[in-house]
């Protein structure tokens, strides 16, 4: 009887935490279709605000530049990552508890300390030797190293998940190394590369503070657009651009599910 | 054989290694230069700049100093000042404090998903972790939009005579603090779920046979078992609730700022690198220093284990 009691209560507590966790997203996009400029009452369901976001060019811009930054960086952190992945593994006997720490520090960095001092040091660069200024270069610089310790992590996981005997047999069987790779580690590396470059993508597309002190003024990201607009004064466009982000991450998410259900049968 | 600088101090002698560490150097080179060029010099660059005096236009100078400490403690040209001070004492009252709520959160939430069915179990994890996948920027802004006057919580604030007439509940510390839980609540949920999922509760069954009550038989069957995966969550929630700047700078205002504002502000309108570095540095040192704290807690629970958190 008791128990059924505490039972029920913490039932009653996972749905009100799930109400304040989905209730500030709920708002955005309840008020993204509001007829009237207000984010306190609703005076009707209209499509305004996405109409006058398919002509807003500073948004398209920062749409741009979003993926710009996240494709080039994803790429270049992807190869480098993949290499220190690879080159962990197949070293694993030696002592590397360097390259841990090294590759370690970008995860546990506080951001704002991140981006400060990449900012510092990009602009005293600039002023000495006149490159390095504030642009989306900076940015790709900036977003490649904060990713490539994932991608690194990721690879590394999936080669200690293998049979090691299997890098032995491809080498008996006189691969050179080229083959080796072409055949052996890149088709079996697929889905953790797959897997790499959109997390690497999705975390470029999440970060706000790294970017907003490396961007120059040309190159805003979404979240440094929508920055701005919330600190000009909040138009209902930012609850309509805010709306199409938090659907991307909720079919992110239902395809996540529908992977995992995949994988288990 | 005189070969070009390299950042990589090994490298210039592979003539002399072995093809098993040359070929470890070529595979882990780039991204070993990458991270030391583009990460470790600009922070010890930034270190720098923390003892270096402030210029006329906001640069950082010869000679080396502690004023940017000195002014970091309330030190300025016109006397003492406790602003500085209290920015770094609010940070670290709002990190104990969210810290603090968002186990007193985690805690049931994760026992829920560990006892409900396993089918429903990742749902309920997946529930849990999708709004922390939205841009931080946005989830700031729902609750600015929550907050702000005339919405159902501020008039409800103002019955109860919180605030006063057309107020919103934000800017304000409470904004913030709300902020920071809602940032940080899964990378609670997350560990304390693993450490629920593995709990033995032979042990739980035992300290209700003898007599214990509810509270006690948690404390001494259940709270042990989960340490592990609080104190993962706990260095996973505090080391970035420390050095937040998105939450206080929209939800919070001049009244609610954390380190991580004064230190942007200093590098940006303030133009005192010095004062931002020093700051930067205090988050640096704070940062490792939880680490460590926590490894060592966590080597001396699992018996002298290597835990990898």
């Amino acid at each position: 009887m008791k128990r059924g009691a505490f039972h029920r209560s913490l039932t009653l507590f996972w749905w009100v935490v799930m109400a304040f966790l989905y209730l500030p997203l709920a708002v955005i996009v309840f008020y993204s279709f509001n007829s009237a400029n207000s984010s306190a009452y609703f005076a009707g369901f209209s499509l305004r605000w996405y109409d006058k976001l398919i002509h807003n060019d500073q948004l398209l811009d920062a749409l741009g530049n979003t993926l710009v930054l996240g494709i080039t960086s994803s790429l270049l952190a992807l190869v480098i990552g993949t290499l220190i992945g690879y080159g962990m593994y197949r070293h694993r006997a030696r002592k590397l508890g360097w390259l841990i720490v090294l590759i370690y520090l970008p995860i546990v960095m506080p951001d704002i300390v991140f981006g400060i001092s990449e900012m510092a040091f990009f602009i005293s660069i600039d002023r000495q030797f006149g490159i390095l200024g504030p642009s989306l270069l900076t940015m790709i610089i900036a977003h490649v190293t904060f990713q490539i310790p994932f991608v690194a992590l990721i690879v590394y996981s999936r080669f200690v998940g293998l049979d090691p005997t299997l890098f032995e047999a491809a080498k008996d069987l006189y691969a050179s190394p080229f083959q080796r790779a072409r055949f052996f580690l890149l088709p079996t590396l697929k889905p953790s590369l797959i897997a790499a470059f959109f997390l690497s993508f999705t975390l470029s597309v999440d970060d706000f503070v790294i970017s907003f002190f490396n961007a120059g003024p040309e190159n805003a990201t979404l979240p440094i657009y929508i920055w701005g607009a919330i600190r000009r004064g909040v138009s209902p466009e930012i609850n309509a651009i805010a709306t199409l982000m938090i659907g991307a991450v909720l079919i992110a998410a239902i395809l996540s599910l529908l992977f995992n259900r995949q994988k288990q049968h | 054989m005189s070969k070009p600088e390299s950042p990589y101090p090994l490298a210039a002698h592979s003539g002399s290694l072995s093809p098993d560490t040359r070929h470890l150097l070529w595979s882990v080179a780039p991204g070993v230069i990458w991270i030391v060029v583009f990460l470790v010099l600009p922070s010890l660059y930034l270190i720098g700049v923390a003892f270096m005096t402030n210029g006329p236009y906001g640069q950082p100078q010869m000679p080396l100093t502690l004023d940017a400490f000195s002014q970091l403690a309330g030190f300025g040209f016109l006397g003492w000042s406790p602003g500085n001070l209290y920015t770094l004492l609010r940070s670290l009252w709002q990190t104990l404090l969210a810290t603090g709520l968002v186990i007193l959160v985690a805690y049931p939430l994760a026992y829920r998903i560990s006892i409900s069915r396993e089918k429903w179990r990742a749902l309920m994890l997946l529930a849990v972790v999708v709004p922390s996948w939205t841009n931080q920027v946005i989830r700031a802004f729902g609750w600015m939009n929550l907050l702000s006057p005339g919405t159902p919580l501020a008039e409800l604030a103002q019955f109860f005579g919180l605030i006063g007439p057309n107020m919103g509940l934000y800017p304000s510390n409470f904004a913030v603090t709300l902020g920071l839980i809602y940032n940080f609540l899964p990378f609670m949920v997350l560990p304390l779920y693993a450490a629920f999922e593995k709990l033995d509760y032979a042990l739980v069954e035992a300290a209700r046979d003898l007599y214990a009550s509810p509270l006690r038989a948690f404390w001494l069957a259940v709270f042990p078992q989960t340490l592990p995966g609080l104190l993962a969550g706990t260095v996973l929630v505090s080391i970035p609730a420390f050095g937040m700047y998105v939450v206080p700078e929209l939800l919070g205002g001049g009244r609610a700022m954390m380190l991580g504002n004064l230190v942007a502000s200093q590098f940006a309108g303030g133009s005192n690198w010095p004062l931002g570095a020093a700051g930067a540095l205090i988050m640096l040192l704070a940062t490792f220093g939880g680490l460590f704290a926590m490894r060592r807690i966590g080597k001396r629970l699992s018996g002298g284990e290597e835990v990898v958190i």
